[in-house]
């Protein structure tokens, strides 16, 4: 079966160090959740995830930005760059790259929850039939997506998945399994469109989001639980996962 | 109560040309033992692009060189995907005709819509439609099939008079089936007169409630064909061993591989948000799951035949007392049990369990025994 090949030493940069697995359930009400999917080329399958999860068949890029309108934090939005994965069976992202716009949000989202969150300028812009993502970082565009001609969904269509973030922890360095809880009230679908992906600046280099596969946003109120698993990032979930 | 094979055709890394080969090499001796042992089906998949999982894209061929080596087993499409990309509905019907006569009347024919965007997208077919593609191949394969000269306006295909040949052996066609994974679909299949294939585990309660359904419907169905198929069969793991220990490690070792290998594939609803998928199917990991540890496998399915003849028996006793009329086995999964044990697990359930039900059968007919005819 097919397992992560990237070292766990090359994944560490720009990673954040979570002092504790104390942080306290964060509740965000009324998030606007864009996410796209991509798929990768088989050179970008294995070798840009760590040993302990199974990359998907085909290999997937997950594209999801939050806008938050209010948090513990004030507004703020958050755009995360996920390799879809298993972890044992269950369908997870392992985040190779997170931006976001406010630095107080980013301190907590990486110290409590391990989101390897950097600051950047974080533009949306809704018209009637389009939605537009722009994620700039010292005044490079480091990402465009566009998502146009929404086709309306029940609220539960969309799909979502939790996280692993690699962080350094007081169990050394780990998978931080975030299980968001997503309660939609309004979802469409889009047709994506990538105008620019700096893959460097999302994690790798060797990113390679390459086919456009579908795209939604999504109204739901969104809380991030307390942590209650981590896992070794060089082992199978079935025998390195810990709880906390 | 009927019993049958199910080929995957799963294969492990490293794929070479020789352990594909192996693979269907062992699927073929274990489908010629089926038949000397008097299982009924021997059924193969259509998957394509699904990586170790299922190396089993053109089952046409597989049950031809199957029906080539057998006397008696009949042969199932388990199932052809009906979406006009992958197949075009002509070519299901002269083909599926070609394999009726070259088998001498022994085909079933299997109906899908594949459920991985990893196969979906490979075609490029768009998830919405795959649900109305389906409904039209399922009511125009018997009319291509049966009439002469046959012409057909639909929404995904549409042809000029012309006579589609040859002609099925059996009359007035092979036994047409539908692949059940998403609850519902057991309705989709009573309402048209259809049998229930099912292809993914479900607890005895689900399965009891798709059953009770599916019988009850059908009564009234606005059947597709002139005939009704009103057969349940279920998806099963094979491994029986009279050491129910030694069954059970052996078996659980290769149903764990298998739904391994099952979730890494990217499932349409995961991959693209529609109406038409209202659940991941088959061994996947539900969404609901996704707080849970993730040192856990897949739920283990209750009444899987692993496990010593009893088990088997009474595990088969207990489908069977909720109107399941078949059960169909994968019998291994990434070669994780040597040939000679399959082989062995084949012929120990022959011995000890299937004279159980054929013994019951004879004091009280299947249910299903025949096709009703309308």
């Amino acid at each position: 079966m097919i397992t992560g090949s990237a070292r766990v030493e090359d994944l560490k940069a720009r990673r954040p160090r979570l002092a504790a697995f104390d942080a306290a359930p964060v509740t965000l009400p009324g998030v606007e959740i864009v996410q796209a999917m991509f798929e990768m080329p088989g050179s970008a399958r294995e070798c840009i995830v760590p040993p302990g999860l199974h990359p998907t068949i085909p290999a997937a890029l997950v594209l999801q930005a939050w806008r938050c309108p209010e948090s513990p934090w004030g507004p703020f939005s958050l755009v995360q760059a996920r390799a879809q994965t298993r972890s044992g069976v269950r369908p997870r992202g392992f985040v190779t790259g997170a931006a976001c716009d406010s630095a107080a949000a980013a301190t907590a989202l990486a110290s409590g929850f391990g989101y390897p969150a950097l600051p950047a300028e974080i533009r949306w812009q809704r018209s009637y039939d389009t939605v537009r993502l722009e994620v700039l970082r010292a005044g490079e565009t480091i990402l465009a997506l566009e998502g146009a001609d929404p086709d309306p969904l029940a609220p539960g269509d969309v799909q979502f998945s939790g996280t692993l973030n690699l962080a350094d922890t007081p169990r050394g360095w780990r998978l931080v399994q975030v299980d968001p809880e997503f309660r939609p009230t309004r979802a469409e679908r889009l047709h994506p469109k990538l105008s620019a992906f700096s893959a460097a600046a999302w994690g790798d280099p060797r990113l390679d989001p390459y086919f456009p596969v579908s795209a939604s946003v999504t109204l739901a109120d969104v809380t991030i639980p307390a942590l209650r698993f981590v896992c070794r990032p060089d082992e199978l979930a079935f025998t390195g996962t810990e709880r906390v | 109560m009927k019993f049958g094979i199910f080929f995957e055709l799963s294969v492990p890394r490293p794929f070479t040309r020789a352990i594909e080969r192996q693979v269907y090499e062992n699927a073929l001796e274990q489908a010629r033992l089926a038949d000397e042992l008097g299982f009924h089906w021997v059924w193969a998949v259509e998957h394509h692009f699904l990586e170790e999982y299922s190396h089993c894209s053109a089952p046409e061929l597989v049950l031809t060189a199957v029906a080539m080596q057998t006397q008696r087993i009949r042969v199932g499409h388990g199932a052809v995907v009906c979406v006009p990309e992958m197949n075009h509905p002509i070519r299901v019907a002269e083909r599926a005709a070609t394999l009726d006569l070259l088998s001498g009347g022994r085909l079933e024919l299997g109906t899908a819509r594949s459920s991985t965007w990893t196969e979906l997208g490979g075609f490029g077919v768009n998830p919405d439609d795959t649900k109305k593609t389906w409904d039209e191949f399922v009511r125009a394969l018997p009319v291509l099939w049966r009439r002469e000269p046959v012409r057909w306006q639909g929404r995904c295909f549409s042809m000029p008079e012309r006579n589609v040949l040859p002609k099925c052996v059996q009359d007035p066609h092979p036994p047409l089936w539908v692949t059940v994974t998403s609850p519902g679909t057991e309705l989709d299949a009573a309402e048209r007169g259809i049998g229930c294939l099912g292809v993914s585990s479900a607890s005895y309660q689900e399965q009891e409630r798709r059953t009770r359904e599916f019988h009850r419907r059908i009564q009234s169905c606005n059947p597709v064909s002139s005939v009704v198929n009103d057969q349940v069969a279920t998806l099963n793991f094979l491994y029986c061993h009279e050491d129910r220990k030694r069954a059970a490690e052996i078996g659980m070792r290769f149903m764990g591989t298998f739904s391994v290998a099952n979730s890494h594939l990217l499932w349409t609803r995961e991959a693209f948000p529609t109406r038409a998928y209202q659940s991941l199917a088959n061994l996947a990991p539900s969404a609901s799951s996704q707080a849970t540890n993730p040192s856990e496998g897949v739920a283990l399915p209750e009444g899987l035949c692993i496990g010593d003849p009893k088990h088997c028996i009474d595990a088969i006793k207990r489908w069977e007392s909720m109107g399941v009329t078949g059960v169909n086995f994968l019998l291994n999964g990434m070669e994780v049990v040597p040939q000679a044990a399959v082989l062995e697990s084949m012929r120990l359930f022959a011995r000890e369990v299937m004279p159980q039900f054929q013994e019951r059968a004879a004091v009280a007919p299947a249910r299903t025994a025949a096709a009703v005819a309308r």
